[in-house]
């Protein structure tokens, strides 16, 4: 395509079914795309910039962040590069290097990541492991109270995974916010792969700080984009300007995402709020899929049961035992898949993967459930 | 001249976004139903029309 660097045509979502869970929720609609088709050049956000992004009126960035701190149920918004970028920004904006943080086991890397650039000292709340590899909400108090025997203090944040990234696992996030409130212990939840595909108010969940992932969740690609919202009451610590730039906010370097990324999230929205009411709907259809699935013979679907969240990890010893014979060894599976039109599970994959149903048909997950109908029934 | 084949450029391209859509809802097939049939002819005729306005102006 391009006279230098040659890069291949990507028609994914065109010719495939796509089951990559980490792109599902991103999948950029009809009328978004022709938003990033005339806003693709650089800084495209700035032509009538006011001194800072969260502030520009045309494109019209302000009333839009003041529509999603409604739709969180929240008291402030700006963007960000990416939740990844949220996190950090909250944790360098109100802890200390040395200070604790607490997180669940079955965080993102990038929520421990994050904690290791802000200098904090980790402490995990354990996960029940095998085969539900369950958060807890109480655990949050006895994490927090080792945490404060060990070190002389409370944490100074802690942070849930409201769906976890391997096994689609959603913790009752109200029950971690009352923990962190009796404790006085500020609450970010991270809702990478909840907010923007469900109905989440952060007030009602009791959360300081809520961080959402526009690419992952929110149907915008075009780039990465993400969300942070706050309480009013950490605007000073959070939203704090530069004191020679008055009007930019120190932790996200003054302006984030400036450019299409935005105006797809911005473009995205209104599909957005009207997804998320159809939420039941789609955790019907994964539920749905997993009987379908586990009813193949010698396929276990882990974490939640019933489950509560599209993405999906199954345990697959049926196609692992074919990986043991097949000439391809792991990566007949992905070949086979990819011969019927299937996409999204990681090639060499077959003791377990996860996958994603999010916006998928019944009728296309159906032809999903044959077609690894019909490769157990022609390799085993 | 200038500002109408700028718009129908975007017009066209736009149009044609409408009907990748439809190929993203029916993947990997596109067995499309009667009503996605019609639905493609109208963008088709669309983007036709528009190419025809722009080619029209720059004669």
């Amino acid at each position: 395509m391009s006279k230098g660097i040659r890069l291949e045509l990507r028609a994914r979502e065109e010719l495939f079914i796509n089951l990559e869970p980490l792109q599902r929720g991103g999948i950029v609609p009809a009328e978004s795309r022709k938003i990033a088709i005339s806003y693709i050049d650089g800084y495209s956000t700035c032509d009538y910039c006011l001194g800072t992004l969260h502030i520009v009126k045309k494109p019209p960035i302000c009333d839009f962040l003041t529509e999603v701190t409604d739709f969180l149920g929240m008291d402030r918004a700006i963007l960000t590069h990416g939740c990844r970028e949220a996190k950090f920004a909250i944790m360098h904006a109100i802890t200390e290097p040395g200070q604790v943080i607490v997180m669940d086991e079955n965080r993102h890397y990038t929520s421990y990541v994050a904690a290791e650039r802000a200098g904090l000292k980790i402490y995990e709340v354990p996960s029940t492991g095998y085969p539900e590899f369950k958060i807890r909400p109480e655990e949050y108090a006895s994490t927090i109270e080792k945490a404060k025997k060990e070190s002389g203090e409370l944490p100074a944040l802690a942070l849930l995974t409201h769906v976890d990234w391997t096994h689609g696992n959603l913790v009752d996030a109200e029950k971690v916010g009352k923990i962190c409130q009796e404790y006085n212990v500020p609450f970010l939840l991270n809702t990478a792969y909840s907010s923007g595909r469900m109905p989440i108010n952060g007030k009602r969940l009791l959360a300081d700080f809520i961080t959402c992932s526009g690419h992952k969740s929110w149907a915008a690609g075009a780039g990465v984009v993400g969300i942070l919202a706050i309480r009013d009451e950490w605007k000073d610590k959070v939203l704090k300007a530069s004191q020679r730039y008055k009007v930019k906010p120190i932790e996200i370097l003054g302006c984030s995402a400036r450019g299409t990324s935005a105006l797809v999230l911005m473009a995205s929205f209104p599909y957005v709020k009207e997804r998320v009411t159809h939420w039941d709907e789609e955790v019907e259809k994964a539920r749905w899929f997993s009987g379908q699935m586990e009813s193949l013979g010698e396929i276990r679907q882990l974490g939640d049961k019933p489950h509560n969240h599209d993405l999906i990890r199954f345990e697959t010893p049926i196609l692992d035992k074919i990986a043991q014979k097949h000439k391809r060894r792991g990566y007949f599976l992905y070949e086979e898949l990819l011969k019927r039109n299937i996409v999204g599970i990681k090639a060499g994959k077959t003791k377990s993967f996860d996958l994603s149903t999010y916006g998928l048909s019944k009728e296309q997950l159906g032809y999903v459930i044959d077609s690894f109908k019909d490769i157990i029934n022609k390799l085993s | 001249m200038t500002t109408k084949i700028v718009e129908k450029t975007f017009e066209a391209l736009f149009a044609l976004e409408d009907l990748r859509e439809i190929w993203r809802k029916t993947a990997p097939f596109h067995n499309l139903t009667k009503e996605q049939k019609e639905e493609a002819r109208a963008i088709l005729n669309n983007v036709r029309k528009t190419l025809d306005e722009i080619e029209g102006e720059i004669k």
